[in-house]
């Protein structure tokens, strides 16, 4: 398994010993997978939920419980009410 | 060892602990994962509100493994904070999420039980979230019926969580019903000591019924794929910008982005992530993530709950943790309740068909009495 | 060499919900900055989405008015990708089972009408706002607009030229806001325009490179783009200047040109999967027609209404139809004052005028249409006169007063006393007395003059006509 291409999809960069332990782990599932294949699941659908429930709505009524303060307090960087990262245009 | 990973010193019949991936308002919670250190939730998840209105008082935050992920390497080699404050008689229930079958295994090994309700019953808001088709707060407890009694404090529909049956609440009550157990005789006979004296033992007080699980094979790899995806994208949530750890060297988002989660996550998450991305990627969504739910369809289509009752599997094969997925795989791709206990010195798992708990009690009940 | 150009859009609008698509967060534009925020839509773990009704509801609507087929089961998956205004790392949104597909639009342009072809409309969130801040050197974000149900309209490339792009769009508008799917207000990004374009030799079928341009916020932004960016392709074909690649660029208006985003360059692996928190949503035929009965009356039915019933003029009645908005005006004040030609008359020539001083178009021009209807009233019932009524639109306009009120504490009322009126007309002549020979001698003019006199001795609170039959009593009078 390439590992690269998903340690940049997943925003994570692994250490050299993690990613010889990591390497070993993913081959080893990778492998255990080929197992599927034989499989038929010709006319199956796929089953995202066990749940056998359809149409579960909210009602559009606004209700507003925790206040900016708090829900900003948690932020490492806040500035003037606004959460703050470094800049996405260079 | 510490219990708790933080002790409110509370103690006594109505004292529950809690996993720290259960959000209490005003407290810290990690899920002991660095990458939420500092966090403090603002809300209390419907389980923590459902105890506390009855009467329940919160004993403390347990450890857990990151996120809730064992090591597929190691294994499990520590008992959990929420098997050993139960069997130590610290408290006498603890509240934890458990796809993988850790807890379940660990509460049979140490004298305590395990009830792992029907996906869908309890509310996963302010649960943080691991796989969640598969999420799903469970008890730890020395006894089942008294365990039973807490989840019917936290069962029942609540309007902030869409994946959950209609009923309000739920009550577990012993059937007078004649439970047929289904023994799936070549999953059995992969632990020689269950084979030859579980099943014959059950055999004297149960109908039992020969069943086979039909791709027994494969349930860890479709759990492991379509879980590892489903955790894959709940994590990535964190990146160090709204809440919890940022690493303190960066230049641009992309770089406050790797290195607060290379920095954050341990290794068996980075794992469970990447291979998240793999299976989801463009080119093996087919083979491995869509092959993966269509054979999950194929596991729950298979069961035929109107040959047995109850499901009894064991709850190792073996040593390897990957190995051992395949036995609470069942529950986690089928949303099926199941309880783990020790009986006569054997670790029994039994699995039962969608809210038929009631089946599980009895079933547990006639073990207690009469083997 | 003969170029033709190949465009495909894809319109996002926003629904016209109270809150937004997976929490009960407002989802109003304008307010302070993380004001509309929850532990939800600011991307925290333990919320599951729970999916608003309203906001399929709408979806439906905007799949009736663009001719769609309904998908009978549809359902929601997850877009996974980094960036800070992304608070999940996720975005919901329909991949594999879209709310509709296979829809229609008849646009007319300069050329005749013709039909666009949609693939198809999706529900999905939005993502928050960025806002570069140069002083401290850093991204700010507001997390307001986060979660805010959009349908986002994708047609096949079926457009050729700008002007048919722009048709589409106008059309769009009329038919979401009439709809009340959308208000669609480009300005305010609640209608937003992403357009796929290539250029390809005429009578070739092979489409040629594309390129996407996005970050245009009006009409003429648009329609500018396109100009630029074919060109830009035709040009690049020709003299082979530049190499085109598969990109997305950036509209900016200032400059006139488009922009490569190098940010988005890489390509991205999305790794949708289908949402196992939201159940599949099942739309049966009742549910499409409890929708389509409640459509509110379209554009083009209430053009009809406009001129047929209520005999309105053909330039009058576009201008109210061409515009939720006033349209809605015009209903709200019917309902006081039912008098149509009458209300037309005072939207388009009062208010849009006041409107215009305040740097406000058709769409967001407010009005309390009791208030307005007063206005129209008091003039029927000739308690005062228009010059007064006109000053009275603006004292609502600018400050809200109550007209029925204003007039009588202020004694705005007309005189209605016809000897006072006689009396004022008998001292003007007096004091005019050169007027009134010069007039009489045949100056013609000076009637209005000595009728103006009048009025600014009664402080414009008489009936002009009264005013000027009984002077031209008096005068007769005078000369016998």
């Amino acid at each position: 398994m390439d590992i690269d291409i998903y340690e940049s999809m997943t925003k994570m960069s692994l250490s050299e010993p993690e990613r010889s332990e990591i390497s070993a782990q993913a081959d080893r599932l990778v492998n255990s997978f080929a197992a599927l294949e034989s499989i038929n699941t010709n006319d199956v659908d796929v089953l995202f939920t066990v749940l056998d429930i359809k149409n579960v709505f909210r009602d559009d009524a606004a209700i507003k419980e925790i206040p900016k303060e708090t829900l900003l307090s948690n932020a490492p960087e806040q500035y003037d009410g606004y959460f703050q990262a470094p800049k996405t245009l260079e | 060892m510490s219990y708790f990973i933080e002790d409110y010193g509370v103690r006594g019949h109505n004292a529950v602990a809690l996993e720290d991936s259960i959000m209490q308002k005003g407290k810290q919670v990690t899920a002991n994962s660095k990458i939420l250190e500092g966090f403090v939730s603002p809300f209390n998840a419907a389980v923590a509100e459902r105890l506390i209105n009855a009467q329940f008082t919160v004993a403390g935050k347990t450890s857990m493994n990151e996120f809730g992920i064992p090591s597929l390497l190691n294994g499990q080699t520590e008992v959990l904070g929420a098997v050993k404050v139960v069997s130590d008689g610290v408290v006498d229930y603890a509240l934890c999420n458990d796809i993988f079958g850790q807890y379940r295994k660990q509460a049979a090994e140490n004298s305590c039980c395990y009830i792992h309700p029907t996906y869908g019953t309890v509310s996963r808001f302010g649960i943080i979230p691991l796989a969640s088709s598969m999420d799903r707060i469970g008890v730890v407890c020395k006894n089942i019926s008294d365990g039973f009694n807490v989840l019917s404090k936290i069962a029942g529909n609540d309007f902030r969580d869409g994946a959950m049956y209609p009923e309000k609440t739920y009550k577990y009550e012993i059937s007078d019903k004649r439970i047929r157990i289904g023994i799936p005789k070549a999953v059995t006979q992969k632990d020689e000591l269950f084979d030859e004296n579980v099943t014959k033992t059950l055999g004297e007080c149960f109908q039992t019924v020969d069943m086979e699980l039909e791709n027994f094979d494969v349930y860890k790899q479709v759990v492991y794929i379509l879980s590892c995806a489903e955790i894959s994208n709940n994590i990535s949530r964190y990146d160090g910008v709204k809440f919890g750890y940022r690493t303190p060297a960066y230049r641009g988002v992309n770089e406050l982005y790797i290195n607060t989660r290379s920095e954050g996550f341990g290794t068996d998450v980075k794992l469970t992530a990447l291979m998240g991305a793999m299976v989801l990627s463009q080119e093996n969504y087919v083979p491995y993530y869509e092959k993966a739910m269509k054979v999950r369809r194929l596991i729950k289509n298979s069961l035929r709950f109107d040959n047995y009752d109850v499901i009894a599997l064991p709850c190792s094969i073996g040593n390897d943790p990957y190995e051992n997925l395949s036995l609470y795989a069942l529950s986690a791709l089928a949303g099926l309740p199941s309880v783990t206990f020790k009986h006569n010195g054997h670790n029994i798992q039994l699995v039962g068909n969608v809210k038929r708990e009631d089946l599980l009690l009895t079933a547990w009940e006639v073990c207690r009495h009469e083997l | 060499m003969n170029y033709e150009t190949v465009m495909g859009l894809e319109v996002h609008v926003e629904l016209s919900t109270e809150t937004k698509l997976f929490c009960a967060c407002c989802a109003k534009f304008g307010a302070e900055a993380n004001e509309n925020i929850c532990p939800a839509c600011m991307g925290m773990p333990g919320m599951p989405a729970v999916i608003n009704k309203k906001a399929v509801e709408l979806g439906i609507a905007a799949s009736l008015v663009t001719n769609s087929e309904i998908t009978p089961c549809m359902t929601f998956d997850k877009k996974n990708y980094f960036y800070p205004d992304l608070p999940t790392g996720y975005q919901i949104t329909q991949w594999f089972a879209p709310i509709c597909k296979n829809g229609w639009i008849e646009i007319e342009t300069s050329e005749g009408k013709r039909k666009i072809t949609l693939k198809q409309i999706h529900i999905e969130e939005d993502a928050g706002k960025l806002v570069h801040d140069n002083r401290i050197g850093a991204s700010l974000i507001d997390f307001n607009r986060t979660s805010v149900p959009l349908v986002e309209i994708v047609s096949n490339p079926d457009f050729r030229t700008a002007e048919e792009v722009v048709a589409y769009l106008e059309k769009l508008r009329l038919l979401l806001s009439f709809a009340g799917v959308s208000d669609c207000k480009m300005q305010e990004g609640s209608m937003r325009c992403d357009v796929n374009i290539s250029v390809r030799k005429v009578g070739s079928t092979a489409l040629g490179t594309r390129t996407e341009i996005k970050n245009m916020n009006s009409l003429k932004a648009i329609a500018a783009a396109i100009t630029f960016e074919s060109q830009r392709h035709i040009n690049a074909l020709e003299t082979g200047s530049e190499v085109l690649v598969q990109e997305t660029r950036r509209w900016d208006d200032n400059i006139g040109e488009t922009f490569s985003m190098r940010e988005k360059e890489a390509a991205a692996d999305y790794r949708y999967f289908p949402d196992p928190e939201i159940m599949p949503i099942e739309i049966g035929d009742d549910w499409i027609n409890d929708v389509r009965n409640s459509l509110p009356e379209t554009s083009y039915d209430k053009y009809a209404r406009l001129t047929q019933e209520l005999g309105l003029s053909e330039y009058d009645s576009k201008i109210i139809t061409g515009s939720k908005n006033l349209s809605d005006i015009f209903d709200g004040t019917m309902k006081y004052f039912d008098n149509p030609k009458e209300v037309v008359n005072w939207i388009i020539v009062e208010l849009l005028s006041i409107a215009k001083g305040d740097n406000k178009g058709e769409d967001d021009v407010k009005i309390d249409c009791r208030k307005f209807a007063e206005i129209m009233e008091l003039v029927d019932n000739k308690t005062i006169n228009r010059n007064i009524a006109k000053k009275l639109l603006l004292l609502i306009w600018e400050d809200d007063i109550d007209p029925v009120l204003y007039v009588k504490e202020n004694k705005l009322g007309m005189v209605s006393d016809t000897r006072l009126i006689e009396d004022t007309i008998q001292l003007v002549l007096k004091e005019q007395s050169n007027s009134v020979e010069q007039y009489k001698a045949g100056n013609d003019k000076l009637f209005n003059f000595l009728v103006g006199q009048v009025m600014k001795k009664l402080a414009g609170k008489a009936d002009p006509k009264i005013v000027n039959s009984l002077l031209a009593d008096a005068i007769k009078k005078d000369d016998m």
